[in-house]
């Protein structure tokens, strides 16, 4: 199904949208940060530099209330919330919630992290809607509609019946314009073919333990590249008493820290900054690809322009290819 | 996307426990005998393990000690390491704690049927290799000539005493005991030395042999090296159980991975040709 939208017409499946659903969307701040943020909380921002704050947050956000077990020993799951409305989505967006479903989903799935994207409603944004108007791919994939920036006026492609039913109403699209949007999209170069040939490298044991110190030396321990991360999804488990028993809440963790793997016997299999960074590059472009047959970078570029330092995902898979291809 | 799903109950729920009993081990190790509240069985395998909670304590992995032929209840043997072990220590028989699971790959008992077994623990591995003994104890005759391992500090650290004792004396098993250190004034009359001494001279059918390791990360490369030279050198011939760090115990938190591999989902016991290229792994 392929509508076409003005901007009014967009603003009004928003709004129908925003009656149901806990809509967030592109929004521009009073100092010029633009991020993912509640519908109606500021200007909304249709073109722009792309969204920092990572969309996955929305479910599995930094902390979150698993479950409460009463004094009984009774387990409670949290009551439901209004269901996540996303819209906004990139290419790269769309592939790390991809990469992040599988992962959750994967038996035993993580039924609170599914309770809440079963749920959701997706819409990406692409067409002319980068920094100044640039143009940004097509997804095609994993979202319910997708919202193409053409001339001022929006192509809506549903791809999900609950995407369709959003479109009903909306006048016909030109499947012309579909097709100049597809063969501008196939056109684009991606920085995965940096991360495949780094990939490539590390898998075949061409970087020495040398790099890894040279870049370990640099890194500050933020943890910033792994907050940043859409594809991440490491996470401690804290149990806290309160009024009616005991709360169960999950927190982001980093692997760049050194407690994270850090036994009660004293024993760190990650026990120096040095393996924590190969690890941090390694899990993504080596490990989950053995794992789940696909690098568990999406190439969004966030850790990039998290890292203090320079020493982002991208910038060292580059070092690599530079130094030991 | 599909339709909401709606469940009672989440991979993060505890199911309650009764503790039956409480015995000291060691000065700091205490056997603690459960029961699933509802008098269902745990229902798992040697090698698994669970995830033990305490309310307002996170929870912490801990080994089965005990076999699942054993019906009615499940045992842990637990050392005093930190916050969630020190107040299991404090708890009286008749209160209740929190577990999840069983979980975890365990001991690959369809391969080690009809085998002559070499079972090797050091320190604290022997709990989890204590379930593995007992269901042997117990299915006698569906394995060969069975050999017990074990290595303490002294001999004051030694785990389950009564029960070393009993298989040393029960005619199942043929049973070496080491100590790292033995006080002048002990009457401990096992060896002295590393585990690896146990090993050296050990006549075997090495073709028709498995071993099982579960140790301290220090003990499983030269034990590893000793089998290899009694002539253990196949696949499926040695298996190992890897610990790390566990939060989840189903595969998400990421705590405990070795390079692909979730410890608590693909191990903890591994066949030893699937990790032992793995950096970090041994
Ligand atoms: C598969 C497996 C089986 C185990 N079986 C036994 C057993 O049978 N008996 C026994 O005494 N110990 C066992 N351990 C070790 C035991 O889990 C730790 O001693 C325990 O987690 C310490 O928790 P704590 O809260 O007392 O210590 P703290 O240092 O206060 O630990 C805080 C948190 O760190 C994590 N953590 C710390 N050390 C470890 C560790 N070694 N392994 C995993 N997570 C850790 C836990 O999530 C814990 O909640 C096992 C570990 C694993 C991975
Ligand atoms: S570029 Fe960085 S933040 Fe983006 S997916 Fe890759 S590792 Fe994660
Ligand atoms: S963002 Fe950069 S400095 Fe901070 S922890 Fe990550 S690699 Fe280190
Ligand atoms: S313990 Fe959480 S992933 Fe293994």
């Amino acid at each position: 199904m392929l509508k076409q939208l003005n901007y009014d017409n967009l603003l009004q499946l928003l709004e129908t949208i925003s009656t149901d659903y806990a809509l967030q969307v592109p929004t521009l701040l009073a100092d010029g940060t633009r991020l993912l943020a509640n519908y109606g909380s500021g200007e909304l921002s249709l073109t722009g530099p792309p969204l920092q704050r990572k969309p996955t947050s929305a479910f599995f956000p930094q902390t979150e209330l698993l479950l409460t077990i009463d004094v009984e020993g009774q387990v409670h799951l949290p009551q439901p919330e209004k269901p996540v409305a996303l819209f906004g989505l990139d290419r790269t967006d769309l592939a790390a919630l991809t990469f992040l479903d599988r992962f959750f989903c994967a038996p035993p799935a993580d039924d609170i992290y599914q309770r809440k994207r079963d749920r959701a409603l997706i819409i990406s944004l692409t067409g002319s809607a980068g920094p100044e108007r640039s143009f940004l791919p097509l997804t095609e994939d994993n979202c319910d509609i997708e919202m193409s920036a053409v001339n001022g006026q929006y192509l809506a492609l549903g791809h999900s019946e609950l995407g369709q039913g959003f479109l009903d109403g909306f006048a016909d699209g030109d499947p012309q314009q579909l097709e100049d949007l597809r063969r501008e999209s196939a056109q684009q170069v991606s920085p995965a073919e940096l991360l495949q040939q780094a990939s490539r490298l590390l898998s075949e044991e061409r970087v020495p333990d040398r790099f890894w110190k040279e870049i370990a030396d640099k890194c500050i321990l933020c943890s910033g590249c792994n907050l940043a991360c859409p594809t991440c999804s490491c996470f401690g488990v804290q149990d806290r008493q309160s009024g009616h028993g005991t709360e169960r809440s999950r927190v982001w963790d980093s692997c760049q820290l050194d407690a994270f793997m850090r036994e009660a016997s004293g024993h760190n299999p990650l026990g120096s900054e040095q393996l924590r960074t190969r690890r941090r590059i390694h899990h993504k472009l080596v490990a989950d690809v053995e794992r789940w047959g696909e690098l568990g970078c999406v190439a969004c570029g966030r850790c990039d322009r998290a890292c203090p330092v320079g020493i982002g995902m991208l910038a060292v898979a580059e070092e690599i290819v530079r130094r030991f291809n | 996307m599909s339709q909401p799903s709606q469940t009672e109950t989440s991979i993060y729920s505890p199911r309650p426990c009764r503790l039956l009993s409480v015995n000291k081990l060691t000065p700091q190790d205490k056997l603690f005998r459960l029961q699933l509240r509802d008098g269902s069985e745990l229902q798992h395998q040697p090698g698994q393990f669970i995830q033990l909670s305490i309310p307002g304590l996170t929870d912490a992995p801990l080994s089965v000690a005990s076999s699942p032929t054993r019906n009615g209840y499940f045992e842990l043997g637990v050392r005093k390491a930190g916050i969630l072990t020190s107040a299991l220590h404090r708890l009286q028989p008749g209160e209740q704690v929190g577990i999840r699971g069983p979980f975890g790959r365990p001991f690959q008992l369809d391969d080690l049927r009809g085998k002559q077994l070499l079972l090797i623990a050091g320190g604290c591995g022997l709990a989890p290799l204590r379930s593995l003994i007992q269901y042997c104890q117990d299915r006698r005759d569906e394995f060969a000539t069975v050999q017990i391992f074990y290595g303490a500090r002294s001999p004051q650290d030694m785990l389950f005493q009564q029960d070393l004792s009993a298989w040393q004396t029960g005619g199942s098993f043929n049973c070496r005991y080491t100590v790292d250190k033995k006080p002048v004034d002990s009457c401990f009359d096992g060896e002295t030395g590393l585990i690896t001494n146990l090993l050296n001279d050990l006549q075997i059918d090495a073709a028709n042999s498995c071993a099982v390791i579960v140790g301290p990360p220090t003990m499983y490369r030269p034990v590893i090296s000793a089998l290899r030279r009694l002539g253990l050198n196949s696949e499926k011939q040695i298996m190992v159980s890897l610990e790390r760090q566990m939060r989840c115990g189903v595969g998400k938190c990421g705590h405990c991975t070795i390079e692909h591999l979730y410890c608590c989902q693909d191990g903890p016991i591994f066949w030893l040709e699937e990790v032992e290229h793995l950096r970090g792994a041994l």
